[in-house]
């Protein structure tokens, strides 16, 4: 980088722009899920949880929870949209970035005490497909997000990154809604 | 220097779930009955009447657990045969069930079911020469299975997750608490009498099939006033088994039906021997 106002106008290093400054972020993601994964793995899954009070168990806590954060994260989605302008006759708003950090850093934080309690009174479990995807997933999310919030501040990056990414999150994101609070709501009712 | 948002917001996350997760770690440890500790789908709203040591509504039928049994048969609530079950108040002891009094002969052959003090779950316990068997249920989210053996005169039961259980017998009943999840139940349960007009005697039935590739097993203790409290575990061998009220026993058949799939219980006695 410090060597471009002498150079002549070359092709600039790939490894300080485009592409390679995708390689750090993708590691620290990558360490970020395998972490979560190895922890889910060895720590002896207890069982035994917090409650919060007005629900009628902690199943519905976290499904209802993780609900929350998926509408959420379907708002991101739709912002995402309005930002790039891929809706039709929509022009983005002033507003529309500072809706789609906020209800993304929602969605996030709201995530994270569901897969706290996961990890630690389930743990990452195998005994059915539904169960191993959740639990891989649930990892990947956590190093998925990483990523992009990594990528974010980043200065040339390549186009299709952070679009990227965040389909990515929130691709992970319907899917682990799907392999838990609706599996729990469609096996156990939806109530509080 | 500008804030670097999107790396505050990780941390945040990191920070919260770190938060979480020694909240979760120390709430969980160290006493059982404090903090609503319990199965993670597991009910909250029997934990605080159950874990009351005051010798409450004891082993009778309260028609206060109403909404979580299912009606199978509305039968006599307050003129139920044993009156063992009225007296249980007196009796029933604090939760230190063994501290009081030696603990007499068990007899060989007994079955014992009764709600538990504060309502809204039931427990019964099955006694069949040295092997024994006691479930607690709650007509939803909560289960527990305990088997163990009798020597000595003294029962040594254990299940899923440290649950145990303490128990005094007496000439007519079984005084005491079963620990599961946390959770401690106090109970006083009468020994089962036979009613000669219900088909299916009061006691411990269980079913297990599988259902859409997964096992369940469902559990359903038939009080003595004919109304049941039944639970059933999806996946009864992982873990911890998601819990949900069971199906209603149809007691002139003997059988549930559970997602399109029949459920064909079976009497778990130790009077009989049945499921020994």
């Amino acid at each position: 980088m410090t060597a471009q106002s002498e150079a002549p106008p070359a092709a600039p290093d790939p490894v300080s722009t485009g592409i390679g400054k995708l390689i750090v972020p993708s590691l620290i993601g990558g360490l970020v899920a395998l972490t979560l994964g190895i922890y889910g793995r060895l720590h002896s899954p207890t069982g035994v949880v917090v409650n919060i009070a007005g629900f009628s168990s902690a199943g519905y806590v976290k499904s209802w929870l993780a609900t929350i954060a998926t509408v959420f994260a379907i708002v991101q989605v739709i912002s995402a949209l309005v930002m790039y302008g891929k809706v039709p006759r929509v022009t983005a708003p002033s507003w529309i970035g500072t809706l789609h950090k906020w209800s993304g850093r929602i969605a996030f934080l709201v995530a994270v005490p569901v897969a706290v309690n996961c990890l630690y009174a389930l743990g990452f479990q195998t005994y059915s497909t539904r169960v191993l995807i959740h639990s891989i997933l649930g990892c990947a999310f956590f190093g998925a997000f990483s990523i992009k919030m990594l990528i974010l501040p980043k200065r040339g990056v390549p186009g299709w990154a952070l679009p990227l990414a965040g389909a990515l999150v929130f691709t992970i994101l319907v899917a682990l809604w799907f392999t838990s609070a609706f599996w729990f709501f469609s096996t156990f009712g939806v109530h509080r | 220097m500008k804030l670097n948002t999107p790396l505050v917001t990780l941390l945040a996350g990191l920070v919260l779930g770190v938060g979480v997760l020694v909240t979760s770690a120390v709430w969980t440890s160290g006493s059982p009955a404090a903090a609503s500790a319990g199965n993670p789908y597991g009910s909250t709203s029997s934990s605080p009447a159950a874990t009351t040591a005051a010798p409450v509504v004891s082993a009778s039928s309260s028609p206060a657990a109403a909404p979580t049994t299912a009606p199978a048969t509305p039968a006599t609530t307050s003129s139920a045969p044993t009156t063992a079950a009225t007296s249980a108040p007196a009796q029933s002891t604090a939760p230190a069930a063994t501290s009081s009094g030696t603990q007499k002969g068990i007899p060989p052959k007994a079955d014992y079911v009764g709600k538990v003090n504060g309502g809204g779950a039931a427990v019964a316990i099955s006694v069949h020469g040295t092997k024994a068997v006691a479930y607690l249920c709650n007509g939803g989210a909560v289960a527990s299975w305990l088997r163990g053996s009798v020597s000595n005169g003294k029962l040594n039961l254990t299940g899923k997750n440290g649950a145990h259980l303490s128990l005094d017998y007496r000439k007519s009943d079984a005084t005491g608490f079963l620990m599961t999840d946390g959770t401690k139940y106090t109970f006083s349960a009468p020994l089962v009498h036979r009613v000669p007009s219900l088909h299916r005697q009061p006691g411990l039935y269980e079913a297990t099939a599988t259902v859409h590739g997964v096992m369940i097993k469902a559990g359903w203790i038939v009080l003595q006033d004919g109304s049941q409290i039944g639970s059933v575990e999806y996946d009864p061998g992982s873990a911890i088994p998601p819990t949900a009220e069971a199906p209603v026993l149809d007691l002139a058949t003997g059988t549930a039906q559970y997602d399109g799939v029949t459920l064909v219980a079976s009497m778990i006695s130790g009077l009989s021997g049945s499921g020994f």
